[in-house]
Order: C-alpha cells, then structure tokens, then sequence
C-alpha cells in the first residue's frame, strides 16, 4: 500500500459520513411475508389437505369397524385465515399450558414491523401484554389481558382476554380448532364480516405455522373464542365470557381500513 | 440482546428458512456499509436510504438462490450499487460528494491503525477537494476501495465490473489523483 492508499484510508475513518438511518425494521416490514412461505403456500397447503384427508380415512376406517362410531368430522367451518371442524371423536385431551405467543414487544414496534395496523379493542382498553411472532407471514400480534372483574379469567390462558390478530389473506388455514358435539359453533356475521362463536365445552385449538404440517404437541385446549374476519385480518378473541361481551369487544376494535369512510 | 450475534452463516440459514428475526439481524450487519455505498454513488441520503431498502428488499426475496457459504456482503452490496446507480440515471443529475471531515467525532471514534498518523487538517482538505475534481468513476472507485475500505471483490461488485477490471480502474484513478494533487508517482 502506498502513502497515498494509506492517507484515504485514513480520510475515509474520519470523514463525517451522512448518518445511516435504521433500515431493519422498515426493511422487515416490507419482507414480510417469507420467501418459503411466500413461494411455496399451495404445495404446503395441499400437502397438508392430502395428509388430513389420509388421517380422516384411516380414521373412518377404523370407526366404521366400531360399532356405533360414525364419520369423524361432522360439519366443517371456514374462515380466511381459520377452520372449525367439529368431531364426534377428539384426539386425546392436551394438558392445560399457556399459548405461544412469540416475542414480547411494545405496540409501537408491533406497528413497525407487522404487515397491517395492529387494532386494539377499545373495550378492554391497552394491553397489559404485547407479543408479535414474526414466523407468520404478515407477523401475528397477540395482546393479552390479565384477567379482571368484566373479562373473568379463562382456564385455557389464565387470562382475561387474549387477541390474536393475523393476516388471514397470507395466511388461509392458519387457525384449526377441533371441537367436540357438546361445543358449540355458531357462524354468523358482524356487521358484514364472517364470524364464528365456538363456546360451551373446551375444544382444541392450533395454529399451523407455514410450511409444517399438523402436530400433535402444538394442540391446546380453548375456551370461549370468537373468530372473525375484520378486513384482510382474521382476529381472534379467546376469553371465559359470553357471545355478547366477544362481540362488544370485537365491536371496539373499529370498522376495518377498507370501510373505514366516516 | 446481551447475546452474542449469531454468526453470519447461521443467520442466513434462518433467514432462508423464513425467519425474519434473523433477516433483521443480517440487515443491521450491513446496513452502515451498504447506506455509505449507495450514498457514495447516488450522493444523496434520501436516494441512497431508499436504494439500500430496496435492494435489502429484492435481497431477501433473492435469498432461496444465494450459495450457501457464499459471502453476503459483497453479493449484497452489488445488488444496492445497481438500485443506486439506476436512482442516480432516473434522477439526471448529482451534487458533490460534499464529505466534510468530521472533527469533533475524532478523538473517540476514528480508529487510526498504528502505521497512520492522523492526517493534518490541510493534508485531509487537500485530499478531498482532488476526490471532488476526479471523474464519476474515479472517484467511485477510491470512494470505495479506499474511503469504505471495500474488499476488491466488493469494490467489483459494487462498480459492477470484473475484478480484474477493479485492479487497473484504481491505479488509473490514483494516478490522476496524484496529478489533481500536483505529485509524483510514488513507488
């Protein structure tokens, strides 16, 4: 190196650079969602449809050869971004166990680096908890509230309320729930939105994340849950209260961005 | 957060897998390196932070086809040198490279390797006012290979040539340096 390579590289170390703005996180924000996730949603997903519809007629199978045991799902519910199917025959009870929710983060960060605007229920005012799990596409936000007077807690969380919003459009059969006879699945619509309200017996409950297949060890027990899509969001309310307290709650979270005209 | 960064290739090998944590990790390594060259060849903060997003963007959309064990800096930096350069084309014009020396920083953040004395003030704004008369190219070429102390690989990379290439564009640029500085040719 001569004396002049060696004079601009010194100059280079003490010239004052213009400041590099932090790029991570609004770089995260424009990635989502993954690449795999992104290229590869309709062999993952028909696999995964090849695979149950394996399971169910081997189940069938076996529950034909039983006396009494009939088809095993029963009826089968569809959201954008969730599925209820209800069974005569549930797979063995998972024990109780707090749900995976991701990092915990703050709002304004979830605002950053989530693929939508996180909405937060005005009913139950802000969070005591903020979680966002960037393996989704789109990223999943979880708000949780301790349990109080208006939101009872609810066994399956130990919460009050748990807010799972997620983009549903990304993500079509993202949320499964498996519920028995004694649940109840009612489909209904809120203000122009699907909804469905599963409450009465405790029934299973996961999310696949993309690109894995169904386990067995993700399955945990819900209570009360109000699926509904809001916009290109499937948001979920899982709590030990009523269809009329999920419903003013999922009320609070305001109208969504695309009929947002008022 | 105390933790140490995970290596490099780990972090890739998440980031392919879709993990966006690792992404941001790999984006943070970077970012100064990649801003400072987008900048040096756009000569605008705006356009260069704008390149960099970009090109971090197509990078990672890009990621399933990046060689496992490949170095990610330079492949990285080509891909924002060629955002920049098509900002600086769509745009029909530059500013200066309008770099001051940044005296107040200097005690506690220049780190001056042993063999280099510090430059004397009159030395730095002698060296800065030839890079400003050397032609575009010239003047990218010592801006990176000198100035951001890029690899020769990453100097080809980012001026989008050969390596080869890099070696006789920077001799030719030194020697019109040495001229704009009214010296000889040293050995």
């Amino acid at each position: 190196m001569t004396d002049l390579e060696r004079q601009l590289t010194q100059l280079g170390r003490e010239l004052d650079w213009p400041p590099t703005p932090d790029l991570a996180i609004p770089i995260r924000a424009r990635v989502t969602p993954a690449p795999v996730a992104r290229r590869r949603p309709a062999i993952f997903r028909r696999s995964f449809a090849i695979a149950l519809a394996a399971l169910l007629v081997l189940a069938g199978g076996v529950f034909a050869a039983v006396p009494g045991v009939r088809h095993s799902v029963l009826d089968f519910f569809g959201l954008r971004g969730a599925t209820v199917e209800r069974r005569d025959h549930l797979p063995p009870a998972p024990r109780p166990r707090p749900p995976a929710v991701g990092a915990r983060t703050t709002l304004a960060h979830a605002r950053e680096v989530l693929g939508f605007v996180p909405l937060v229920p005005a009913a139950a005012g802000p969070p005591d908890r903020v979680f966002v799990d960037g393996r989704v596409p789109g990223g999943r936000l979880s708000l949780e509230y301790r349990a109080s007077r208006d939101l009872p807690e609810a066994k399956s969380t130990g919460l009050g309320l748990l807010v799972d919003e997620f983009r549903g459009d990304l993500n079509p059969e993202y949320a499964q729930k498996m519920a028995g006879q004694a649940t109840r699945i009612e489909p209904f619509t809120l203000d122009g939105e699907h909804a469905i309200w599963v409450a009465g017996a405790p029934h299973f409950f996961f999310y696949r994340a993309p690109g894995n297949a169904f386990e067995e060890r993700r399955l945990r027990i819900a209570q009360n849950v109000l699926l509904l899509e809001h916009g290109r969001l499937l948001v979920r309310l899982e709590g030990a209260f009523g269809r009329a307290r999920a419903i003013e709650v999922a009320r609070s979270l305001g109208a969504p961005a695309s009929k947002r005209k008022k | 957060m105390e933790d140490r960064p995970p290596h490099e290739a780990e972090l890739l090998a998440r980031a392919k897998r879709g993990e966006l944590d690792a992404y941001e990790e790999i984006v943070r390594l970077h970012q100064t390196i990649a801003f400072r060259t987008a900048w040096v060849i756009t000569r605008s903060s705006a356009d260069a932070e704008e390149a960099t997003q970009d090109a971090f963007v197509k990078a990672h959309a890009a990621l399933p086809r990046f060689r496992d064990g490949a170095p990610f800096r330079p492949w990285v930096l080509a891909i924002v040198a060629n955002e920049a350069r098509n900002r600086v084309r769509s745009a029909g014009r530059r500013a200066g490279l309008a770099l001051r020396v940044a005296e107040e920083r200097r005690p506690d953040d220049a780190v001056p390797s042993p063999e280099a004395a510090l430059l004397d003030s009159e030395r730095r704004e002698q060296l800065l006012a030839a890079i400003e008369r050397l032609p575009d190219g010239a003047r990218e070429a010592i801006a990176c290979r000198y100035l951001l102390e890029l690899s020769e690989e990453e100097t080809a990379a980012a001026l989008d040539c050969p390596r080869g290439t890099v070696k006789s564009r920077l001799s030719r640029a030194l020697e019109r340096l040495r001229a704009e500085l009214g010296e000889e040719v040293q050995a």
